[in-house]
């Protein structure tokens, strides 16, 4: 048996990865699945903060790739779920210190420890750590925001996707694309000031796994630590629980396109 | 594989654009060369004087043996130039450069034209997207340079934002889309079944009676044998049109199907 890779990646920055790539993880282990998240952005590490851990960060990922500490002394159990862990980035280091033989070794080594989905967190760019990133993957949750630039540099991961990975080099057959809009806002769509679901689909030729939309829940989950999925209340967590599911192979209808109805008394008074 | 990874490689190897003299033989003479050349130098040496040079066989009836080709090189040499390479003609120049240990320089638009020695064409602007070399170079054909002589190059799906295929000696069918920031050439005809929003080069060496068919027209730029147009703004008439697009004499001409 040997565990899923799922890389999170997307070529700009500030869209969404970490926070995804908390909440996937999660939503993953909510599910049973046991399952690692691992963070590829050697020197400007953040998961272990949205993951509320970063307190116990002892052994890093660069330590487990240069042999200075084993995958069981550098993996961080997470508090709430006990199949759920980190391994965290060094904030010391830089993303040269990750090397193609040491990934693969810490990813074989999770897949011998019986875990079932290893996560994938990647930096931003198309440098060394996102390639090392996306290389090993069998699935690749591509996180896009509805404006051009980010699609223009979602549209250069794909390729990348689709040739400079192992699947691509083997021939083992494509890796699984997924699209996830993130901070989608349908009043602004609606405005015509963001591009919409369809007309992201129609330029990048694939189909969202989800729609994960603008919350202010997002941003106050990511400053305390816990992933936004464990924010039942918040439209985005339950948007990523949706997107975990389908991620899983389950149906479920895309939710939270629309521009919110006013209530009786917000129309009354206003907000 | 890994070596391309290591921090510690020992050199970046990249493509750039330089530019580069192209010395276009018209008649095998070697002394005549010699002194032309010799002119040149002599009238701007800051421009010519060991300059690298491309020597350019493509307009000769036929390719001179490798006795004369070396009579021509050193007679660039003599003159006070530096060439560096052939440029790009047919299979047969290729296998010369080969005998030669020369390389061969691919250009966007390597003049074939075999039966017109007399006047050299106007040189067409080249965009700047211009492929460095020959990217997936196959093997020679046996037939001396039979234009689209392979049926057509076809590519399934998406062509994403870097991407770059290149349809050599034949025409190139694309049923997909071809994303922003994406480039496309053939030598012979483009056909795009999905929409075009990046780059087509029709006509990459030289042919003028390319043609690009778009399905969903929203390119970039489009060229044809070096004769190019960009979009900055899409005609409102053509945007989202399934459109045609050809050269008459200079002009590129789009016209919606």
């Amino acid at each position: 048996m040997t565990a899923e890779i799922i890389v999170v990646t997307s070529g700009k920055g500030g869209v969404g990865k970490t926070t995804t790539s908390a909440s996937l993880a999660t939503g993953l282990a909510m599910a049973g699945k046991k399952v690692a998240v691992i963070d590829f952005d050697v020197g400007l590490r953040n998961l272990d903060l949205i993951m509320g851990c970063e307190r116990r960060v002892v052994y890093d990922f660069v330590n487990v790739v240069h042999g200075e500490a084993t995958l069981k002394q550098s993996l961080i159990k997470d508090k709430r779920h006990d199949n759920l862990y980190v391994l965290a980035a060094s904030q010391t280091r830089d993303k040269d210190a990750l090397t193609q033989e040491g990934v693969e070794k810490v990813l074989d080594g999770l897949s011998e420890d019986g875990f079932d989905y290893v996560v994938c967190d990647s930096p931003a760019g198309i440098e060394k750590g996102a390639h090392l990133a996306m290389y090993f993957a069998d699935h690749a949750v591509v996180v896009v925001n509805p404006e051009v630039s980010s699609v223009r540099d979602s549209d250069r991961i794909l390729g990348l996707l689709a040739s400079k990975t192992r699947r691509a080099e083997r021939g083992d057959g494509a890796i699984k694309q997924h699209l996830l809009l993130t901070r989608y806002s349908p009043v602004r769509v609606a405005n015509g000031d963001m591009l919409s679901v369809k007309d992201v689909e129609d330029i990048l030729g694939i189909n969202v796994v989800g729609v994960i939309p603008e919350s202010e829940q997002v941003l106050a989950a990511s400053n305390s630590g816990v992933p936004v999925i464990l924010d039942e209340n918040s439209q985005a967590g339950q948007a990523y629980h949706d997107t975990v599911a389908r991620i899983l192979g389950e149906e479920r209808a895309l939710r939270f396109l629309d521009v919110p109805k006013k209530g009786f008394l917000q129309r009354v008074f206003g907000g | 594989m890994t070596a391309a990874l290591d921090a510690t490689d020992a050199c970046d190897l990249r493509f750039g654009q330089v530019g580069i003299a192209n010395v276009r033989i018209k008649r095998v003479d070697a002394a005549a060369l010699c002194e032309e050349l010799e002119r040149r130098v002599r009238s701007a040496p800051q421009l010519f004087a060991r300059s690298a040079v491309v020597l350019d066989l493509s307009h000769l009836l036929n390719l001179p043996d490798d006795g004369a080709v070396d009579a021509l090189l050193e007679a660039v040499r003599s003159a006070g130039m530096l060439p560096v390479g052939l440029a790009y003609g047919t299979s047969e120049t290729e296998a010369l450069a080969r005998r030669m240990g020369l390389p061969l320089i691919a250009k966007f638009r390597a003049a074939y034209e075999p039966a017109s020695g007399a006047i050299a064409p106007p040189v067409a602007p080249e965009p700047a997207a211009a492929p460095a070399s020959t990217p997936a170079r196959e093997a020679p054909a046996a037939d001396p340079a039979p234009e689209r002589a392979q049926g057509s190059l076809h590519h399934d799906g998406t062509v994403r934002s870097g991407q770059q295929i290149y349809a050599r000696d034949r025409d190139l069918v694309v049923t997909g889309t071809v994303a922003n920031g994406a480039e496309v050439i053939a030598d012979g005809d483009i056909h795009v079944y999905g929409g075009l929003r990046g780059r087509a080069m029709a006509g990459a060496q030289g042919s003028a009676d390319a043609r690009i068919f778009v399905h969903d027209f929203r390119a970039e730029l489009v060229a044809i044998a070096g004769h190019y147009r960009v979009f900055e703004q899409i005609p409102k008439d053509l945007e989202g049109q399934s459109v045609r697009c050809w050269l008459e004499g200079e002009k590129l001409l789009l016209a919606r199907l």
